[in-house]
């Protein structure tokens, strides 16, 4: 039973999705995304191949392409081509 | 049988799927026109940005006139909140046909360059089409980035206005002189004549127009109110009823004291509300006199609340009942200092609501409230006075002494700000903390109080000594481990009264509105975030329902399928039992794995720490995890079931249960033993009882020299076949083992159907081979004059060697102990044990 119990609170504990969005620069060079979240717009670079982890709670979001996507806050978003690929 | 299994688990899968689609995700109510909006392009999201535009632009203009009324402010946030999310839903629904118009425009490659043919016209079109269209969801998503900037301003705004709001309502200064003192004199007459023109006026509407609503009124609330009292003092009477006793206990007076506040102050609360209700309902009530009406009954509840109250805590007449040690004389000064600061903050509040009513100045109701705040200060002042300590060994009647003198020093302060902030000119502050202490303070006593009857009733066996215990006994025939769970059960639902109704109603008094309280208990109950991540309550909730409810109707149809069906179809008891086992585990595992997803929990993160974990089952889970791949090869395999005699290293027993990790072996001696299902498969076992139960018993006979060895197997051979339980055929057998020293030995072996009996069979043969040779005359082992007369030797020695010894060391002569014959798998059972119970037993 201790067993099913460990096993359970792990899987709970790695199971629970990290609940801000995550954005993955999958390009060679850098990305530069324009996050307006709040009452505030900003832009946050991502280097090639790092990620970052963006709004909580919902924001909109402007990739390099030009695209404009709002994000709910869970998603996990990868930078292809200087385009946004939502997973 | 495969059919219905899997049409049940369908109907199971039907049943549940909704519940996780729901509770996994709250917010795609938002977003639920998402294949329409693939037909209709842009349309929806469109219209749907509008209307957040004009609801922003409605709040907006809602909020200037309601800049100074806090309670629609916190609404008015709510509905902000909630629009900017409806914003961000409505772009994140346009997210899936921008990726489809994407990958459409990479399907289509870029445009033709110079000197490269050109390309087909419908193509060309197609990419004009699709790049207009990206162009319009990018234009609606901007609209929409924008909208959501201005929503978050005017939430953020909201909660900048109510915060200025407070602290201008507590720091408010009003210049207190001669002037304003004669303007607020001179407008309470106006506002008297005002208050009773209004009242009359309506009075008089009420009762020509509307007699009857106000009639029907006031009797529906007066019969709710009989009804409430009535019923709570049947209902309630054991826990508000004060006997006069000499000595309740602690508990008792705890709960009372808790019960005889919160029933009163309830039934006040709902006769309030529904009075109030039915008045506004059959539409009696002017707007003008609405907010004194209400604030009218508002005030009734709170008087009670904290009359019963201090009542309750201070028994003046009763005190026995007291919960805190003070005097007689100083219990009765107390409830009623309480109940004055009380009754002028509760008529301070109606005065202010009468003066906004009737649009009096604004000086006359500072000038109401410094009136206020000076009496309750001088209570309080007067309440330092108060001499209610009484020493230990003294009588609760007797003299007692002054406070503390921090507590004195306290009330002094307290009384001395109230009065120097009111007359200062900080009026609101004053108030403010006046209310405070007077509302506050009960609500925290109140708590406090409740939470001490919670754990008092929450201890083993408190219940049980209570008058409500007894009656639960008596009534309910309940058990002490009964009530004690009872009890348990009862303390946390107290706790959770407590927690659930005072903690708002503090908050509210602190000037926090409805609304907020509801905004946050909604945010605790369906995201709580802790750094990146987000628990919801509510979801986890909904998990723990799901698994509890597949759980419940994975044993039922367990249940079902071993009684009912797999009972009937002749199948052997060990596929049964596997069947049953194996539908547990999968029921269990279906409704963790439900319950898993239902609760928002991705298990795709899983595969990464399974991969983690490999490593961890490699070195620390070995062992488990060999034991459950073991039980899964028992069940499938079946060596042994349920009720088989099993031989297994140093355990020997019956089979009781095979789980997935061990396997509950019971000895003869009754003893459970959980054997590791590993050890089944990869030791040799012992079955007795495999495919049936027939098995070989020996009885080794040990005989003197003097004895003919012929008759004494003919005799064996004849007892043998004389009990009703050895089989005739394969037929018993009668054998010359072993030439000792001074004795021989021979063997009976018998078959026996069910060699669970063999135990009985034995003693059965082994007394009658006893009467029989002491009758013949067979056999006798030692010389008998060497015999020690106190003690006579069995003719016969048994076989069991310790048995034997013990002779032995009795006649001081060694004698040769009976070899013990095992076979190299051990696959009879060690005599040794059967016999040791058959002593036993």
């Amino acid at each position: 039973m201790k067993a099913f119990v460990g096993a359970f609170v792990l899987t709970v504990v790695t199971a629970f999705p990290a609940w801000s969005a995550t954005v993955t620069n999958k390009d060679g060079e850098a990305a530069v995304l324009v996050v307006v979240e709040g009452e505030s717009r900003m832009e946050v670079a991502i280097g090639a191949g790092g990620t970052e982890s963006i709004c909580p709670s919902g924001c909109f979001i402007t990739t390099p392409s030009g695209d404009r996507i709002g994000l709910q806050g869970d998603e996990t978003i990868e930078i292809v081509n200087g385009s946004a690929v939502v997973k | 049988m495969t059919s219905k299994l899997f049409a049940t688990l369908l109907a199971l899968w039907m049943v549940v799927a909704p519940v996780p689609v729901m509770a996994q995700q709250p917010a795609t109510n938002v977003n639920p026109r998402h294949t329409e909006e693939v037909a209709s392009p842009q349309a929806k999201p469109g219209e749907q940005l509008e209307t957040a535009r004009k609801n922003l632009a409605r709040l907006t203009d809602l909020l200037t006139q309601a800049k100074d009324d806090d309670n629609r402010l916190a609404e008015l946030k709510v509905e902000v909140d909630a629009t900017a999310k409806q914003i961000i839903a409505t772009s994140v629904a346009t997210r899936p046909r921008l990726d489809e118009i994407k990958a459409r425009l990479t399907e289509l490659g870029d445009p033709p360059t110079e000197g490269t043919p050109p390309e087909a016209e419908v193509v060309t079109q197609e990419r004009k089409r699709l790049l207009a269209e990206r162009g319009e969801i990018n234009a609606l998503t901007g609209t929409a980035e924008d909208l959501s900037i201005q929503a978050t301003k005017l939430s953020n705004g909201i909660t900048a206005t109510r915060r200025a709001l407070f602290s201008n309502t507590l720091l408010k200064h009003t210049d207190i002189n001669r002037t304003t003192v004669m303007d607020a004199i001179a407008a309470i007459s106006v506002e008297r004549e005002t208050f009773m023109r209004t009242i009359g006026s309506w009075l008089t509407f009420a009762w020509s127009f509307k007699r009857l609503q106000l009639l029907s009124a006031l009797f529906l609330s007066l019969c709710a109110a009989l009804v409430l009292l009535a019923g709570t003092r049947r209902v309630f009477s054991p826990f508000i009823h004060r006997e006069v006793l000499n000595e309740p206990g602690y508990i008792t007076r705890l709960s009372v004291a808790f019960w005889s506040t919160m029933i009163p102050t309830m039934a006040m609360a709902a006769f309030a509300t529904t009075s109030y209700f039915f008045l506004q309902v059959f539409n009696v009530l002017r707007p003008d006199i609405a907010p004194i009406v209400s604030v009218t009954l508002a005030v009734c509840v709170a008087l009670l609340f904290v009359s019963t109250l201090s009542n309750a805590v201070l028994a003046p007449r009763q005190s026995a009942w007291r919960l805190v040690r003070v005097s007689d004389g100083s219990a009765r000064l107390l409830v009623w200092s309480i109940s004055a600061m009380a009754v002028v903050n509760g008529l301070d509040y109606l005065a202010g609501t009468i003066s906004e009513v009737m649009g009096s100045p604004i000086v006359l109701t500072v000038f109401k409230s410094l009136i206020a705040s000076i009496i309750i200060g001088l209570i309080l002042m007067a309440m330092s006075l108060i001499k209610p300590i009484v020493p230990a060994g003294a009588t609760l009647d007797s003299q007692g002494k002054p406070w503390p003198r921090a507590v004195w020093l306290l009330f002094v302060l307290t009384g001395a700000t109230l009065i120097i902030a009111g007359l200062s000119g900080y009026v609101g502050l004053a108030r403010f903390v006046a209310t405070q202490i007077v509302m506050t303070g009960a609500i925290l006593v109140t708590m406090y109080i409740g939470v001490l009857t919670g754990k008092a009733v929450a201890k083993q066996n408190a219940l049980a000594d209570t008058i409500v215990g007894r009656y639960l006994e008596k009534r309910f025939r309940m058990e002490q481990i009964g009530l004690d769970q009872a009890g348990l059960v009862a303390g946390l639902g107290i706790y959770a009264l407590v927690i659930l109704f005072f903690i708002p109603l503090i908050l509210l008094q602190w000037g926090f509105q409805i609304a907020d309280i509801q905004s946050w208990a909604y945010r605790i109950f369906t995201e709580i975030k802790i750094g990146g991540i987000t628990i919801s309550i509510t979801g986890i909730l909904a998990g723990i329902l799901l698994f509890a409810a597949i759980y419940v109707v994975t044993r039922w149809f367990q249940r079902w399928l071993d009684g009912s069906v797999m009972a009937r179809s002749r199948i052997d008891p060990g596929v049964r039992n596997s069947v049953k086992t194996g539908v547990g585990y999968l029921g269990l595992g279906l409704a963790g794995l439900m319950a898993i997803s239902a609760a928002g929990l991705d298990l795709s993160n899983l595969a990464l720490v399974a991969g983690a974990l490999s490593l961890g089952v490699g070195f620390g889970l070995q062992n488990i995890v060999s034991n459950f791949v073991s039980g899964l090869i028992l069940l499938v395999e079946r060596p042994f079931k349920v009720g088989d005699w099993v031989v297994t290293g140093t355990t020997e027993g019956f089979v009781r249960r095979i789980s997935v990790r061990a396997t509950e072996i019971e000895t003869f001696q009754r003893q459970t033993i959980m054997v590791p299902n590993s050890l089944f498969i990869n030791a040799s076992v012992g079955n007795w009882t495999h495919r049936n139960k027939l098995g070989r018993s020996d009885i080794p006979v040990t005989v003197g020299y003097d004895a003919v060895p012929r008759q004494v197997m003919d005799t064996l051979l004849q007892i043998a076949a004389a009990h009703p339980l050895v089989l005739k055929n394969p037929e018993p057998l009668a054998v010359f083992t072993t030439f000792g020293e001074t004795t021989m030995t021979f063997e009976l072996r018998v078959y026996l159907a069910d060699i669970v009996n063999g135990n009985g069979v034995r003693n059965d043969l082994r007394l009658a081979i006893y009467e029989r040779f002491r009758e013949e005359g067979l056999g006798a082992p030692f010389p008998r004059d060497e015999l020690e007369p106190e003690e006579p030797m069995p003719e016969l020695a048994l076989d069991a060697p310790a048995q034997q010894t013990a002779a032995a060391e009795a006649v001081g002569q060694p004698v040769v102990t009976e070899p013990v014959k095992r076979s190299g798998t051990q696959r009879r059972p060690r005599r040794v044990s059967v016999e040791a119970v058959g002593d036993r037993d």
